[in-house]
């Protein structure tokens, strides 16, 4: 029987490793995210479902106000046009995660390979996260070309913002799919879930003074509410309605920051220890006929 | 497990020739078969339920926010609520009743069903018969959280027209489910980006979240084609009488368009159907996964 040499050390995952996974895992992602249709429809689903979302708004505020009051109606184009990133990073981790595991099963696989299981998860759901980004743009474009919404662009809080909300949602993503992997049922709806709870207290659609006082911490300690603020201000030249509009550019950078140095590390820790779970508990290639 | 009383065969001739009151017997007890765990599902899955509550119920929540920051009349809180009750059945109709013979393919049911000696109409009819029972109590609970949370009031001057309103809507709104079931597995390989292509647009164009009549013209196009936006007009001119409501149509009319959706949808989805089995058994795709 050979004997093992085990005298050489066994290298560890170099930047190059992590860059291969994460290269071929974007191919991959693009690939099931692109190739189920014939590009007629699936530009037709990329336009469509964020194009009636942002519509139903429109026609809600057309309603009530007949065109009056149009800074609203720019805050709901820009809000509803950016949730399109915080649903498709959250979608894309959770979902890139569950479909290895319960319909390709593959993510055994990937997690035995000498690659990190993390860099890959980042590439498979990164094709989602450029839908969400062309779902953004082209929200902005209508509500430019035919609402007469207004850019006045700040690309001095616009980058930054966009760098850091991205970086904030990623972190929450990560979270979320680390969760998604130790639920034996319904884990498919838990983005949809959070995502719609953030919804709810980000003021994406509506002012946060809206909301019942009790909701109130919730909202500010969301890194999605300072990341949508920092955003508004950075595309109109103008805030939200309301409390949160009122607080000085620097300030809302500030808390954005803060939120999001605070949501990345601790996501981070959080997905680690979750992984270790789930290798113990052994339902990394569990399939629960979902 | 109650035993199949059928009397024994004494040749092969003798058990291939069923009578008509066997046929009839054994499609029901597909349906009833098929419809028992979603029915069940109802108290063996705590985690659907709240699911299938919340989130309705957070959408709901978000359009209501959004009317309160527009000042707009109190009613309009009230079609949210009644909008958000209706996506519980729309949602119903889209992820278990069009999809659904798609995840039977993926997981091998579904040649179970085309060789069992029942008519596949059954199986439909017992998803939709389950279906509707599971998602009323789901919708009831958006219904009465909502109300009870917003404060809506109702004026409803005629409950039993509200009543077969209601019930006149979902045969429709599943035929259009049972046409799907088959048009999905036609289309191609992706049931679930069909099936959340058929969602925000579907809300937008169905005037889930504010008065059809607010579309336009598309309206128009709406209450020809989609049960859901029809159906969901009556019932605010019947819930919200007093309101001033003003629909699309009368209600009468719109009964009646509802009673013709509901035959149109349900020979369609028979006719897809046997489309579907000759295509499957011609091709022979029924055991193929992920096509």
């Amino acid at each position: 029987m050979a004997v093992t040499d085990r005298t050489v050390a066994v290298r560890g995952l170099t930047l190059a490793d992590a860059w291969r996974s994460f290269r071929t895992a974007i191919g991959l992602g693009w690939a099931i995210e692109a190739n189920w249709s014939d590009p007629f429809l699936f530009a037709v689903y990329t336009v469509a479902k964020p194009l009636a979302a942002a519509g139903i708004l429109i026609v809600m505020f057309q309603v009530i106000t007949q065109g009056q009051n149009p800074e609203f109606l720019q805050f709901l184009i820009v809000g509803s046009a950016l949730w399109n990133v915080v649903f498709g990073v959250m979608a894309g981790l959770v979902q890139s995660i569950l479909e290895d595991r319960e319909r390709y099963r593959m993510l055994k696989y990937i997690v035995v390979t000498p690659a990190s299981l993390f860099p890959f998860l980042l590439g498979r759901s990164l094709a989602r996260v450029v839908v969400s980004f062309v779902a953004v743009a082209l929200t902005l474009l209508v509500g430019v070309v035919f609402l007469g919404v207004e850019l006045r662009p700040n690309f001095v809080i616009l980058v930054p913002a966009t760098i850091v909300g991205v970086l904030a949602v990623i972190g929450l993503g990560i979270f979320m799919a680390g969760w998604c992997l130790q639920l034996r049922q319904e884990a498919w709806h838990y983005p949809e879930a959070i995502a719609g709870a953030l919804y709810l207290v980000s003021g994406a659609i509506f002012p946060i003074d809206v909301l019942p006082g009790i909701l109130h911490p919730i909202a500010y300690a969301s890194p999605t509410t300072w990341w949508l603020e920092a955003s508004r201000r950075g595309l109109l030249g103008h805030g939200s309605p309301g409390v949160i509009g009122g607080l000085p550019d620097a300030l809302v950078m500030l808390f954005l920051v803060a939120s999001t140095a605070i949501t990345i590390p601790l996501a981070l820790a959080a997905f680690g220890w979750f992984m270790r779970r789930a290798r113990q508990a052994g339902v990394l290639d569990m399939v629960t006929g979902s | 497990m109650t035993a199949y009383r059928a009397a024994p065969a004494t040749n092969a001739r003798e058990a291939a020739e069923w009578s008509t009151g066997r046929v009839i017997r054994t499609n029901l007890r597909a349906v009833i078969g098929r419809a028992y765990p979603r029915v069940i599902g109802l108290t063996r899955e705590p985690s659907w339920l709240f699911f299938e509550i919340f989130l309705p119920f957070l959408a709901v929540s978000a359009f209501v926010f959004v009317y309160r920051a527009l000042e707009a009349p109190e009613e309009y809180i009230g079609f949210v609520v009644l909008g958000g009750a209706l996506t519980a059945f729309w949602l119903n109709v889209v992820w278990m009743m069009a999809a659904q013979f798609y995840w039977e393919k993926d997981q091998g049911n579904l040649e179970l069903y085309f060789t069992a000696p029942m008519h596949l109409m059954s199986i439909l009819a017992g998803m939709a018969i389950g279906g509707l029972v599971m998602t009323s109590s789901r919708a009831l609970a958006v219904i009465g959280i909502g109300s009870l949370l917003y404060g809506v009031t109702y004026d409803i001057e005629q409950p039993l027209l509200l009543a077969g309103v209601f019930l006149l809507t979902m045969i429709p709104l599943y035929g259009m489910g049972m046409l799907f079931a088959s048009l999905f597995l036609l289309w191609g390989r992706e049931a679930y980006h069909l099936a959340e292509l058929l969602q925000e647009p579907i809300y937008f164009l169905g005037g889930v979240n504010f008065p059809l009549r607010a579309i336009g013209a598309v309206a128009g196009v709406v209450i020809a084609t989609l049960p859901l936006g029809v159906g969901l007009d009556a019932l605010r001119q019947l819930a919200f009488s007093g309101s001033g409501v003003q629909g699309v149509l009368p209600v009468d009319t719109e009964v009646l368009i509802l009673a013709a959706m509901g035959v149109i949808f349900l020979v369609a989805a028979r006719l897809a159907l046997r489309y579907l089995e000759h295509l499957a058994r011609r091709e022979g795709r029924l055991t193929l996964r992920w096509q």
